[in-house]
């Protein structure tokens, strides 16, 4: 992309505006008007998606905290969720469901970091041309596969298979919704790093090795470090992802918001919350557990809104470190 | 450890370090293709057993996978998918056109364009279960803005229907009568009307006062109501009928899709322009072209392979995705008309897959899986098309 | 040279793409008289739609009615859900629903917020359910259990935290509860049973997992030795070669199975209830209404048999169908004050309960 010079791309800078006029005719350039128009249309819905997304989370969560029932301290302070539960009180508390959700990334980010890094690393610095052959395409298919599949997979396979047999571990439990995500996340976290690593100027690389350091060493105490912002926002992208994660969740994690450290329980998270909510055919539109959905799908985009956020500033950063 | 130690070694036990590093890492990197091969395995023991003829053409039916099939969900996909390839393609490629080939020089467009470049990065970030959300808000509900549907009231904006009278004869047959006023849902027999039977055939309908005898015969039976007797409203629908609000339909999720997938576009779209060689544009601009000629002329040509493969590779990822659709049109498994319109629910493969997954009967699970490879099946094929697309566009780039 | 074959692949893949969208045009006819075949008069026979939303419990009993009726009557478009009770009534009373299935009676609240609309309904019983406590095949210890027992177990107060602690003879392991959720006319009618006079409500810890959707309700007792829950009887029949169903001591201190004889002569109690369609009558004025419920009633005890419930008293029946000819909408179930009755379905279900419009 650095063959196109920059000029090119600003309206006849290249040109002299005269020849520019002798071919283009009246009627070329009222079309080029009305292209124009049509392609700021086209990018305006995606910042009209953008707007709609906000303005939708915040009047509808408006619609739940306005509730009779519901005040906002709660909604951050109450240890339980029973939104459309228990009758009696009710309780809004989003601290369970936000556990839910970091237990989850938690372990899937256990997963995926050491494994996404370490293919990373050995995808760009180590790798023999034939099992580059083998593990690009894994990776590929590993990021194409649907999240429902995954989902299918820890419930069918992990929970009964892999996780049973090491102890008391429930039909639907966190940690093997965990997995599952850490699957998911493990290419992403893979290719963004090894963009990172691979971006690396080739001068610090040699650096290394002129100083007689092995490849070991040049990848650890130079090209790691030289790219260490690259990595963190390929985690945080990542992270992000399994936040927002879904289906798996919905499949494999069970539907019990619960407040707790215990991996081997069902823990309901923020999007688990949602799927359960939609599950049926139908939702009821102005009841409290229809607006409590705004409530958590606001309190989910901001958090994964915040971590896109950072890791490109992040991204950005690093690129301009050496471009 | 720190670099200090490490070089204070002798060079054998570094570069011992260093290949059993190498060796370590292999092993790790392997681990993930045996994830994925398991996965497979898991789905393919699971499911493979229930692959059949009857799953591609049979619908669902509680308490019998015996009997059931993805066929709705098959079309149902296809639609949804078309519909969201219809919406996210050409807004997607306009506005990486509007972004990689416009620069615009007027303040506002400028600040303008550099917004949506941000947005579309973050957009990407966006877990798509928001869009469903989105999607149900801004398409099922509109927004509350106009009156939502109910049972027995027709939609106040609606194109492409015909309303319909029917009852039922003395003689126990159904016809029918168009109505001239959809908002007058039953309608009271007072004079003779003509009416169509369930043959097809064109009748005069008897209006018998209520005190009458009623006629013996069979015939007279047929065509013969009560005075006073209601008809009640029903709809006939062209595939094209649209109604607002959406509703939960075909259209909502397609739509919905749509916006998951428009980054996506976008992005690759984008890429896809950049990889055009400047000298193409010099070359039209050479030639007088202004720059939307150059845009049609030398550049979306070229960049067309590119533009494709990241269309079909945003397609497979929307044919995966189960959550915004469960939240806009819910879990359906199935219709019991199939699919006539852009109104209607229709199950799609990824929901049907996390609905049957979850049913308590073990068949269900077997078919899931059956299900699950279908699905598999369906994205390698759309992802070789994309590696096909790809590596003739390297050729030809080579070739240049 | 090669720059041109690339224009026409696009527009062969984009033309796929638009023949795709063009193509329910073709199929949309092809369906209709694809269905002519299967029915001799395919262009005026009954056409309509039919919206049924509410109770999961009764969700197999209309599926079942359904199946049926599509047979004879295919142009008709049948949708059945089953979100809860609860939320079958507040579709109702938004007029969203023609039927809302129900596996409780309506409750005062909900009776209030239809009247506010203007939506008046029949009230259909249809069916005897006997709500199955069960437990996981391998659990052994459990041969019975009472009311004061499920309280321990479920109650907020009480939330037992291990068997030993419901019967000190057990083992000392954690319950894993199973629930129906606040929705569901089935977690109503459990609470009613073991929370009657209690401030407390169903328990919310970490042991236990709610939901208003009973297959997920089926899968964890099947997969956990130490767990329990609730569920109408059809889901326990189906899934009885995994699950057992426990025993429960009635009032006269016996310890009852729930089968078709013990829910059908009242033994098996409390926890025997009739389950309920609600009609909107708007909606019954619909010829495809009509023939829908029409056709429900006439083939119910069948359809209950093979939903695997238990059909009600052919004289409860009887009325149900004089009262829709009469039309007599409301419920029978409250009295003026907005109380519930109490009593078995043939004392509650005649014509002078009737509150209604």
């Amino acid at each position: 992309m650095s063959l196109i010079p920059e000029s090119v791309n600003t309206t006849g800078s290249l040109l002299p505006s005269a020849q520019y006029r002798l071919r283009s005719t009246a009627t070329s350039r009222r079309w080029q008007q009305l292209v124009v128009a049509v392609l700021v249309g086209c990018a305006a819905i995606s910042l009209a998606t953008t707007v709609g997304i906000i303005s939708m989370l915040v009047i509808e969560s408006l619609g739940f905290f306005m509730a009779e029932e519901i005040e906002l301290g709660r909604f951050f302070t109450d240890m339980q969720w029973t939104v459309g539960q228990t009758k009696g009180d009710l309780s809004y508390g989003i601290m369970p469901l936000l556990s839910g959700t970091l237990r989850i990334t938690g372990i899937a980010m256990l997963i995926a970091v050491p494994m996404g890094l370490v293919c990373a690393v050995y995808l760009a610095e180590y790798a023999p041309r034939k099992v580059r052959a083998v593990l690009k395409p894994t990776l590929e298919i590993l990021a194409g596969i649907p999240t429902v599949v995954l989902g299918f997979f820890a419930v069918k396979f992990i929970t009964p298979n892999l996780l049973v047999p090491l102890g008391d571990f429930k039909t639907f439990n966190a940690t093997a919704a965990g997995i599952a995500v850490g699957i998911l996340c493990l290419p992403l976290i893979t290719s963004l790093a090894e963009d990172a690593l691979q971006s690396v100027p080739r001068s610090l690389r040699e650096g290394a090795y002129g100083l007689g350091s092995t490849k070991l060493e040049a990848t650890l105490w130079v090209i790691l470090p030289a790219a260490l912002s690259g990595i963190i926002s390929a985690i945080l992208l990542a992270m992000a992802r399994a936040i927002g994660e879904t289906m798996v969740v919905a499949m494999a994690a069970g539907s019990s918001p619960t407040l707790t450290l215990d991996p081997r329980g069902p823990s309901q998270t923020m999007t688990g919350f949602i799927v359960e909510t939609f599950k049926s055919e139908s939702v009821v539109p102005g009841t409290v557990s229809y607006y409590s959905i705004y409530a958590v799908a606001g309190v989910l985009f901001l958090i994964t809104f915040a971590t896109t956020l950072f890791g490109q500033f992040i991204r950005k950063r690093f690129r301009e470190e050496y471009q | 450890m720190s670099p200090i130690q490490i070089i204070q070694k002798s060079e054998a036990t570094r570069k011992h370090y260093s290949s059993v590093f190498a060796i370590a890492c292999l092993v790790i990197c392997s681990l993930v293709v045996v994830v994925l091969v398991t996965l497979l395995a898991s789905v393919v023991t699971s499911g493979g057993g229930w692959l059949s003829w009857t799953l591609l053409t049979g619908v669902h039916h509680e308490d019998q996978p015996e009997m059931s099939g993805i066929r709705q969900a098959l079309t149902g996909s296809l639609f949804v998918c078309a519909i969201c390839g219809l919406a996210a393609l050409p807004v997607g490629v306009g506005t990486a056109i509007f972004l990689e080939e416009f620069k615009p020089k007027h303040r506002v467009l400028r600040w303008f364009h550099g917004l949506v470049d941000l947005n579309i990065t973050n957009l990407a970030g966006v877990p798509s279960i928001v869009y469903g959300i989105l999607g149900l808000t801004a398409f099922v509900y509109m927004f509350g803005i106009v009156p939502p549907i109910e049972a027995n009231r027709p939609a106040s904006i609606e194109f492409g229907a015909q309303y319909y009278y029917q009852a039922k004869t003395l003689g126990g047959k159904w016809i029918n009568f168009p109505a001239s006023d959809r908002f007058q849902t039953i309608y009271h027999f007072k004079e003779p009307i003509s009416a169509t039977m369930a043959t097809g055939e064109d009748v005069q309908l008897n209006i018998l006062s209520k005190s009458a005898d009623s006629p013996e015969a069979p015939a007279i039976r047929d065509r013969t109501v009560f005075e006073g007797n209601s008809a009640s409203i029903f709809r006939r629908n062209d595939w094209w009928h649209v109604h607002l609000p959406f509703s939960k339909s075909i259209l909502s999720a397609g739509l919905t899709l749509a916006l998951v997938i428009l980054p996506i576009v976008i992005i690759a779209s984008q890429e896809a322009i950049r990889a055009v060689p400047g000298s193409l544009r010099e070359a039209a601009f050479g030639m007088g072209a202004n720059r939307w000629q150059v845009v049609r002329s030398a550049v979306i040509p070229s960049a067309i392979p590119g533009i494709m493969t990241g269309a079909i590779l945003s397609m497979s990822r929307a044919i995966g995705e189960a959550a915004p659709v469960l939240a806009v049109m819910g879990g359906v498994l199935g219709t019991t008309s199939g699919l006539t319109g852009l109104m209607d629910k229709a199950p799609v493969l990824p929901v049907t897959i996390f609905r049957w997954s979850g049913d308590e009967n073990a068949g269900f699970e077997h078919l899931s899986a059956a299900a699950i490879i279908v699905l598999l099946i369906v994205l390698v094929a759309m992802n070789s098309l994309a590696i096909i697309i790809r590596n003739r566009f390297e050729k030809k780039q080579q070739g240049v | 040279m090669q720059k041109r074959i690339w224009i026409p692949v696009a527009a062969m893949l984009f033309g796929c793409l638009l023949g795709g969208c063009g193509q329910p045009t073709q199929t949309a006819p092809a369906k209709s008289s694809g269905g002519s075949a299967v029915s001799t008069e395919p262009k005026n026979i009954l056409s309509g739609s039919v919206v049924i939303e509410g109770s999961s419990t009764v969700e197999p009993v209309s599926l079942k009615a359904k199946e049926g009726f599509n047979k004879q009557y295919p142009g008709v478009n049948i949708s059945v859900s089953g979100q809860g009770t609860g939320n079958g009534f507040k579709a109702l009373a938004k007029k969203e629903c023609d039927i809302s299935d129900a596996s409780r009676p309506i409750k005062q609240s909900e009776f209030e917020s239809c009247t506010a609309a203007g939506q008046g309904f029949f009230e259909v019983p249809v069916a005897y359910d006997g709500l199955t406590i069960a437990i996981n095949k391998e659990n052994t210890f459990v041969d019975k259990l009472d009311v004061g027992q499920l309280t321990k177990i479920f109650r907020a107060d009480m939330a037992a935290k291990t068997w030993s602690e419901v019967n000190p003879e057990w083992p000392n392991e954690k319950i894993t509860i199973y629930a129906a959720g606040i929705a569901s006319g089935t977690h109503d009618y459990f609470m009613e049973v073991i929370g009657k006079d209690a401030e407390a409500g169903m328990r919310s810890d970490e042991q236990i997992t709610l939901s208003e959707d009973d297959k997920l309700l089926v899968t964890g007792v099947v997969g956990e030795k130490f767990s329990i829950g609730f569920f109408g009887y059809s889901y326990f029949v189906a899934n009885q070669d995994h699950l057992k169903a426990v025993p429960i001591v009635n009032s006269a201190g016996e310890a009852i199975t729930p089968n078709i004889e013990t829910i059908e002569s009242g033994q098996y109690e409390p926890f025997s209830r009739p389950l309920f369609i609600y009609v909107s009558t708007a909606s019954y004025e619909r010829a495809e209404v009509r023939e829908f419920v029409d056709f429900y009633l006439e083939n119910i005890t069948d359809i209950v048999t093979q939903a695997r419930y238990v059909p009600l008293p052919a004289e409860v029946y009887q009325r149900a169908r004089t009262h829709l000819d009469k039309g007599l909408a409301g419920t029978y179930y409250l009295d003026a004050n907005g109380k519930k009755r109490e009593g078995s379905i043939a004392t509650v279900f005649v014509e002078e309960n009737l509150l209604g419009k």
